[in-house]
């Protein structure tokens, strides 16, 4: 991967109403349904599955990528890219490259 | 239960891996539409309602495909949900029927994206996959259920070869359907051999996309061909984002509803003569199984190893999107509904189910972010 401009944390939206928190981006809160969010941000998860994409459909030159489903700190679920080699159980810090979500170990 | 509403006619186009550049959707859904029509001796004169599905019909809409198909009608519905599109449309169909908003009705679902077109569907399936998961080269589909085959392999404690059992048993039964792409028979060695695509998923866990269509035509029993059984559906239950994407997509919004389709049905999960669960990845036929209640104690590695393992219950009898192909989920759910109506009407061929009365088909789809949104299902019944 080609490291874009990269930003700490990944941008979370937080209900103004309940404090539920939500990635990604919802309408109206589907906890309590308000529709005023504020934008946060969440910095650590917890590798939960990990995946090597080997193939992609329509390419011949596909070098393999890491993803992984991982538990940020406040308990969202989220897909993230990995940067390095992390195994299920890995607490990783997460990182954005313009909309999507990265991490590596801490 | 629907008394005056009844599938009483199915028909496939060509299923191929590689179409002529002049075959496109349309042109499938065409030749699915004049094999259903057919099969259900109903001329297109009569045909007054058309439900349609597809990934690449667009720029065209469903009244674009009734103008081209001749069908001047009082009752049209598209419908976009993917792997639910065929069961959600059946439902609505059947209800318009019954209601006699329509008489005889046609529900088509094909696609012709190639593998290029299909690539960029998945990159571009909603705007959350645009954002949020394409960029990280997450694969499509695939990358989303690897994920979730993982989890589940944790949780129910499974082997890569469970998952291997499905895959082998429904291309045992595609060896009896001349429509499927794939009717070599597969040993356990040659399911494990295959090049990973997105680990844990290997080549055959991952349905093998192909352009093609798939019609049937809902309309009164008494409408159905002499000598043939009308199918009625007992009953009909449709999911669309069950849990907000919050849960571990181990359970399919199926869970939401099947107590209420058994109790509709007047039947409970050991009735049922053959399944058809929509089959975009092994782990989610097991995941729907279960949540059907398919699946005594919950044991998905017993029903893996033993119920489909030892071939003790007739699961995609016409070798599941997994062998035949998936020609789009839209008409990917075709198969599993048309496959029971055959079964029910005794049609069947040499894969036939001896003395099938009652079957199970399901629809899921739609992988909204970490796992599918929608999912549909119905128990159907063969009238004597």
């Amino acid at each position: 991967m080609t490291a874009q401009t990269t930003t700490a944390g990944v941008g979370i939206w937080r209900c103004t109403a309940c404090g539920a928190s939500f990635f990604p981006q919802r309408l109206l809160c589907a906890r309590c349904h308000g529709d005023a969010f504020a934008p946060d941000r969440v910095h650590e998860a917890v590798v939960e599955e990990v995946s090597v994409i080997r193939h992609m459909l329509g390419q011949t030159d596909w070098q393999p990528r890491r993803i992984a489903s991982v538990r940020t700190s406040n308990g969202l679920r989220m897909t993230v890219g990995l940067f390095d080699d992390s195994e299920p159980g890995t607490a990783i810090a997460l990182f954005e490259e313009g909309t999507a979500p990265f991490g590596r170990a801490v | 239960m629907f008394a005056n509403a009844a599938i009483i006619g199915v028909g496939q186009s060509a299923y191929l891996r590689r179409p002529e550049p002049t075959q496109t959707a349309a042109t499938f859904i065409r030749d699915a539409v004049v094999a259903a029509l057919r099969d259900a001796a109903i001329d297109a004169r009569d045909v007054d309602g058309l439900a349609a599905a597809s990934f690449s019909l667009a720029p065209d809409a469903a009244v674009d495909l009734a103008w081209k198909l001749g069908l001047s009608l009082r009752w049209l519905i598209q419908d976009t949900n993917g792997g639910c599109s065929a069961m959600n449309m059946l439902g609505h169909a059947l209800r318009a029927i019954e209601t006699g908003a329509a008489s005889a009705i046609l529900v088509v679902g094909g696609d012709a994206t190639g593998l290029g077109g299909y690539a960029k569907v998945a990159a571009n399936f909603n705007t959350v996959t645009q954002l949020h998961l394409a960029p990280l080269g997450h694969g499509g589909p695939n990358g989303v259920y690897a994920l979730v085959t993982s989890r589940q392999m944790k949780t129910y404690d499974l082997a890569k070869s469970d998952y291997g059992q499905i895959a082998i048993a429904q291309r045992a039964w595609a060896a009896h359907n001349p429509h499927a792409v794939y009717r070599t028979p597969m040993t356990m060695g040659d399911y494990l051999a295959a090049p990973l695509v997105a680990d844990p998923l290997s080549r055959y866990d991952c349905v093998p996309v192909v352009a093609g269509a798939q019609a049937i035509v809902v309309a009164h029993p008494d409408r159905c061909p002499r000598g043939r059984a009308p199918v009625r559906v007992r009953a009909h239950r449709a999911s669309f984002n069950h849990d907000n994407q919050e849960g571990d997509g181990l359970a399919t919004g199926i869970s939401t509803f099947a107590g209420a389709l058994w109790e509709v049905a007047g039947a409970r999960p050991g009735d049922i003569d053959v399944a058809a669960i929509y089959d975009d990845y092994p782990a989610m036929v097991l995941a729907q199984a279960n949540d059907l209640g398919l699946v005594p104690g919950n044991d998905l590695q017993r029903f893996a190893r033993h119920t489909i393992g030892e071939r003790r219950f007739p699961l995609n009898t016409w070798g599941g999107m997994l062998s035949a192909g998936q020609p789009g989920g839209p008409a990917g759910g075709l198969n599993g509904i048309s496959e029971a109506v055959l079964q029910l009407q005794h049609r069947a061929g040499a894969r036939q189910v001896k003395n099938a009365r009652l079957a199970v088909a399901t629809g899921y789809g739609m992988t909204m972010y970490r796992y599918g949104g929608t999912a549909a299902a119905a128990v159907l019944e063969r009238m004597e």
